[in-house]
């Protein structure tokens, strides 16, 4: 019955291809006039008749437009637009290629051609939010270290989890529920240190797309978003190197051809170097009684690309990640090594089989691991959990006449978990405990969309999903549909609808509600079945102030089924028996997004207001298991009210700045509303334990908070530099992290004289400076 | 992962911040609170019975634990009922603050079942069984110097394969008269059967007098110490998820179990 929709999908995409309007199509490429690279998601709009579309992977785009003189406008964020008349006839197709120049001015990244809002309006995604490193580096960041997701969650509908924090919470999903790919594979945990950094070096990412709905038919394996990152290219015209000192970390990239216009490269590596002045406090504090050593800690990440233009319709690329958070303490007694990081490499061959169909075959591999090992004098212990991936994807694109612009493609994922390895012995072998599971899992997906223009007015995007997994002699399948439609009201205002089906078939591990980097990864197995959520999204465009301005309205309803959690006090680290400690419940959630953006002039920034409720219920056949006693209960990110307030102001030629402010609900908390004393054995002293009833029914203070920033460009002999300097948190608000309830005692009477409510802040005011360079 | 835990992990950023004062008293509104009976016995042959007594409490009330003189508790076993009697009392060797008791001399053997209930003027009934368990002994306590003179304790034993074990373990310097130097407990899930070995760091001197206590305790006592643990942790916790205190007593909050254990002192030399 399933292969059944899936078959009739495709005699529906074959059935309408005949079915020509009175159009015909205009197509070719958008570069970079400086290295050719081909700009992805550049928009070529047609400014008469409202219509645009954006360019594909390779640069490439197809406009399907009836017979008439038009004037074709590329454009791209950071580039000078560029625009050419034609008359389209039903002759022969025509090819219009650009070449765009990067934006003039001495501060270009400030300039941002408006013609994406127009894109944007006639677009039939929605719920995508597109950003590129030049906008973020412009925004105040924390320890001066730009990060793109951290950027991200100053849209609308999308959360952090927690002060300083890059994981996302993307219309009331978990961060396990984000499909976050770098260049097409998977990265399982994007982030460094507890999640305040994203493991994004921004010099090595090209550009970033957020899905927070209308997810299109080639994405899946999650359900809340899809974070799809694209690597640099590397400069094929020449050798260049663009880096940035910083207050906790530096970083140095470098590119160019190997072989012009055939071979190029870029290399890109980042690392903190925290570790270099606590160790220097270390030394200094040698021998003095009572001082504790501060542990080494430090992080990297390692980018590579290698690009070779086989000829004139084969590219393959290879590229590669690698990132680690190590984490150390060593001395004459006690030995720990805690590591962390994710892997990647992947080989992909792009294709062109003729003007209109074009294909990208990627193998990839992708693993995520943390290691705990820990000595002392003959024992030794060592926790690894640890999640491998090898994947086989392709992808087709195929432009049709009468405005079809079809993708169908499919991928087969097997999936190695390591999970609680846990191995203990001692030096002379009298005892040793080995324990821990490995499991597999096959994932796969077909799938076939077709981005349909049925008119100047009205486009429609649709496609099914077939997906499914196998692990352990049990398989899964399903159906996910996926729709999305735009209608032009008028030139200036459009209408946009989106439904979205998604399935999950592996899990994450984790009732810390951060990214911790103890996270597990599981796979769906005989008794835990896989996550699916359905979303609908309706949404008004209206461009305004002669096209400087656009307003966005997005109203979404999103339920989710086999959301998983753990029962109290869950084992989840050494644990041959995982699974049992599961729960499984429903989620609801719902809001409303509106976002109004200027990106044009001197001054140009967003205003972002999400309303929205998140929701879980966990009502189980054992009530003993029950969260919150089997009712619904908000979620810890579940936020009612979230503003942001971007504006960015070009003063001169040399000097930008930027001010970011946010407010939001507070978190939801779970606080203990009573407690009892419990004095235990003799030889314990009595302590006092505390009764939780319902699930996060408390709230934390709202938290607001400013960050300024200012770019000052600086004229260096050679190539170009900058000074960024950031106030983190400008009037230095001590935002709620958490709160807990202290007992106030008298310790020389050892009497407890009552209790007090306390609440603790991360960061306070953080100033920094970054310098950035670049050479070319 | 304890807060202090978590700031060892963040130590080197927040080693920034140092002296900025990030903690700040606040009120919270309570929402009202129903307060339930909380009881607390540990059977051990030889000693009398003596069962504590007392209420939760909302959280800012005040700090001293409200008793409930109106409460009756009978221990039962093989039929045989025995009223404690409410007279609350400090035990000042143990520290224990019990509010019930009998005279009468605990002598149940490995594997007698002894019941508890509780009533109190309120309507309110607490009820809770515990099997006696037989002590595990300690085949080994040892130590071990490093380079600078310190040393690690060793406490070694053999564990029963038949049956599903938990142990509490405990080492203490000089007395009992405070609190532990060490403390924790385990399942015997992945040494089922075999020798196991509780160990420290590098923590001891020569001369240090140590004494070392091995609990062989009941799943419930295991399940009550684990949760009672975990509530803990998540008041301090920005990671944690709330825990529900698991008591092995049925309509309140407690613990009734009985103490099985075997404590060695010695010496470090």
């Amino acid at each position: 019955m399933r292969f059944y929709h899936l078959y009739s999908l495709f005699f529906l995409l074959l059935f309408t291809v005949p079915a020509l309007a009175q159009n015909f199509q205009v197509r070719g490429s958008v570069r970079d006039a400086n290295n050719g690279e081909p700009l992805i998601g550049a928009t070529v709009a047609v400014p008469e008749i409202g219509l645009g579309t954006s360019t594909n992977e390779e640069g490439f785009y197809t406009l399907s437009l009836p017979e008439g003189e038009y004037t074709l406008q590329a454009s791209y964020i950071g580039y000078s637009s560029f625009s050419r008349s034609t008359r389209v006839t039903g002759g022969a197709q025509q090819r219009i290629n650009f070449t765009l120049d990067p934006a003039e001015t001495e501060l270009k990244e400030v300039q941002i051609e408006a013609n994406s809002l127009r894109q944007k309006l006639n677009d039939t995604r929605m719920s995508v939010e597109s950003l590129s490193s030049r906008e973020a580096k412009l925004l105040p960041a924390l320890f001066g270290e730009v990060d793109l997701v951290k950027t991200l969650q100053l849209k609308p509908g999308v959360q952090s989890g927690g002060e300083g924090t890059s994981g996302m919470y993307v219309r009331g999903g978990g961060p396990d529920q984000n499909l976050v790919l770098v260049d097409d594979a998977v990265i399982y945990n994007p982030s460094h240190l507890f999640g305040f950094f994203s493991v994004f070096n921004p010099d090595a990412v090209k550009s970033v797309d957020l899905y927070k709905g209308g997810f299109p038919a080639q994405y899946g394996g999650r359900l809340s978003s899809v974070l799809d990152v694209k690597l640099n290219e590397g400069n094929n015209e020449r050798i260049g190197a663009t880096g940035g000192i910083g207050l906790i970390a530096s970083r140095l990239t470098v590119d160019g051809p190997i072989v012009k216009d055939k071979v190029n490269f870029i290399v890109s590596a980042r690392r903190t170097y925290v570790d270099v002045f606590t160790r220097q406090i270390n030394r200094l504090s040698e021998g003095k009684p009572d001082y504790d050593p501060i542990p080494d800690y430090y992080f990297y990440d390692l980018n590579g690309k290698l690009t070779y233009k086989v000829g004139k319709n084969d590219e393959l690329t290879l590229s590669g990640y690698l990132g680690r958070d190590i984490f150390g303490f060593n001395d004459d007694r006690f030995k720990f090594d805690f590591n962390w990081g994710n892997t990647m490499g992947t080989l992909r061959w792009r294709h062109k089989f003729n003007n209109s169909l074009y294909a990208t075959t990627s193998l990839y591999t992708t693993g995520y691991r943390y290691s705990i090992n820990n000595a002392i004098d003959v024992f030794s212990a060592k926790l690894t959990s640890a999640v491998q991936d090898y994947t086989f994807k392709t992808d087709f694109d195929l432009f049709v006449k009468g405005g079809h612009s079809i993708k169908f493609g499919a991928m087969a994922t097997r999936h190695h978990f390591t999970i609680g390895r846990l191995n203990f012995e001692t030096g002379d072998s009298t005892q040793s405990i080995s324990t821990g599971t490995n499991l597999a899992g096959t994932e796969f997906g077909v799938y076939a969309s077709d981005d349909y223009q049925v008119s100047a007015q009205l486009s429609l995007n649709y496609g099914l999903r077939f997906s499914g997994f196998n692990s352990g002699g049990k398989t899964y399948t399903a159906l996910e549909p996926r729709a999305a439609a735009k209608y032009n009201l008028s030139e200036s205002t459009s209408l946009k609808a989106s439904f979205a089906s998604m399935k999950q078939y592996v899990h994450l591990v984790s009732n810390s509600g951060a990214s911790l980097p103890t996270d597990i990864w599981y796979p769906s197995t005989e008794g835990v079945e896989p996550q699916r959520s359905q979303q609908v999204a309706v949404g008004f465009n209206k461009l305004f102030g002669r096209g400087k301005y656009m307003f966005t309205n997005e109203v979404y309803y999103k339920w989710m089924t086999n959301q998983l959690d753990f029962r109290d006090g869950a084992n989840l680290f050494v644990n041959d028996n995982l699974q049992d400690e599961f729960l499984f419940g429903i989620g609801k959630s719902y809001g409303n997004e509106i976002y109004l953006e200027k990106i044009k002039g001197k001054t140009t920034g967003w205003l972002g207001y999400t309303l929205s409720w998140t929701y879980r219920k966990f009502d189980s056949e054992n009530d003993l298991d029950d969260i919150n006693e089997g009712r619904w209960f908000p979620t810890r990110y579940d936020r009612r009210h979230d503003i942001s307030l971007v504006v960015l102001h070009q003063l001169n030629k040399r000097l930008s700045v930027t001010g970011a402010f946010v407010f939001g609900t507070g978190n939801a908390y779970s606080i203990p509303v009573a407690r009892f004393v419990f004095q235990d054995v003799e030889g314990e002293d009595p302590s006092v334990i505390p009764i939780y009833e319902d699930r996060n029914s408390f709230r934390l203070a709202p938290y607001h908070r400013l960050d300024l920033s200012a770019v000052l460009k600086l004229k260096p002999k050679r190539g170009e530099s900058d000074l960024t300097f950031s106030v983190y948190n400008v009037y230095n608000r001590r935002n709620p992290y958490f709160v807990y309830f202290e007992q106030v005692r008298d310790e020389e009477r050892r009497e407890t004289l009552g209790f007090q409510a306390k609440q603790v802040a991360l960061f306070p005011l953080v100033p920094s400076i970054t310098y950035n360079f670049r050479f070319k | 992962m304890k807060l202090k835990h978590t700031l060892f992990f963040l130590l080197p950023f927040i080693a920034a911040f140092y002296g900025c004062d990030m903690d700040k008293d606040i009120s919270i509104d309570l929402p009202s609170y129903n307060p339930q009976l909380v009881v607390e016995g540990y059977l051990e042959p030889g000693k009398p019975f003596r069962i504590a007594v007392q209420e939760s409490a909302s959280y800012f009330d005040a700090p001293t634990p409200p008793l409930v003189p109106d409460a009756e508790v009978v221990i039962t076993h093989n039929g045989r009922r025995i009223d404690l009697t409410y007279k609350p009392r400090l035990d000042n060797r143990t520290g224990f603050l019990y509010t019930h008791s009998s005279e009468e001399i605990m002598n149940g053997k490995p594997g007698d079942i002894y019941g508890l209930e509780v009533t109190d003027g309120k309507g309110r009934k607490v009820t809770g069984f515990t099997t006696i368990l037989p002590s595990v002994p300690i085949d080994t306590v040892e130590w071990r110097f490093n380079d600078e003179d310190e040393a690690l304790l060793l406490t070694s034993f053999q564990d029963d394969a038949n049956t599903e074990n938990y142990y509490r373990y405990m080492t203490h310097r000089d007395s009992l008269t405070h609190d532990s130097d060490r403390e924790f407990f385990s399942s015997d899930k992945l040494n089922n059967g075999n020798v196991i070995t509780f160990g420290s760091n590098y923590r001891y001197e020569r001369g240090s007098n140590l004494i070392v206590t091995l609990f062989n305790i009941e799943k419930q006592y295991y399940d009550f110490l684990s949760s009672s643990d975990n509530a803990k942790d998540s008041n301090g916790n920005p990671f944690a998820q709330p825990s529900r205190i698991r008591s092995s007593v049925q309509g309140g909050l407690g613990i009734f179990t009985n103490l099985a254990y075997v404590r060695k002192t010695i010496v470090i030399k």
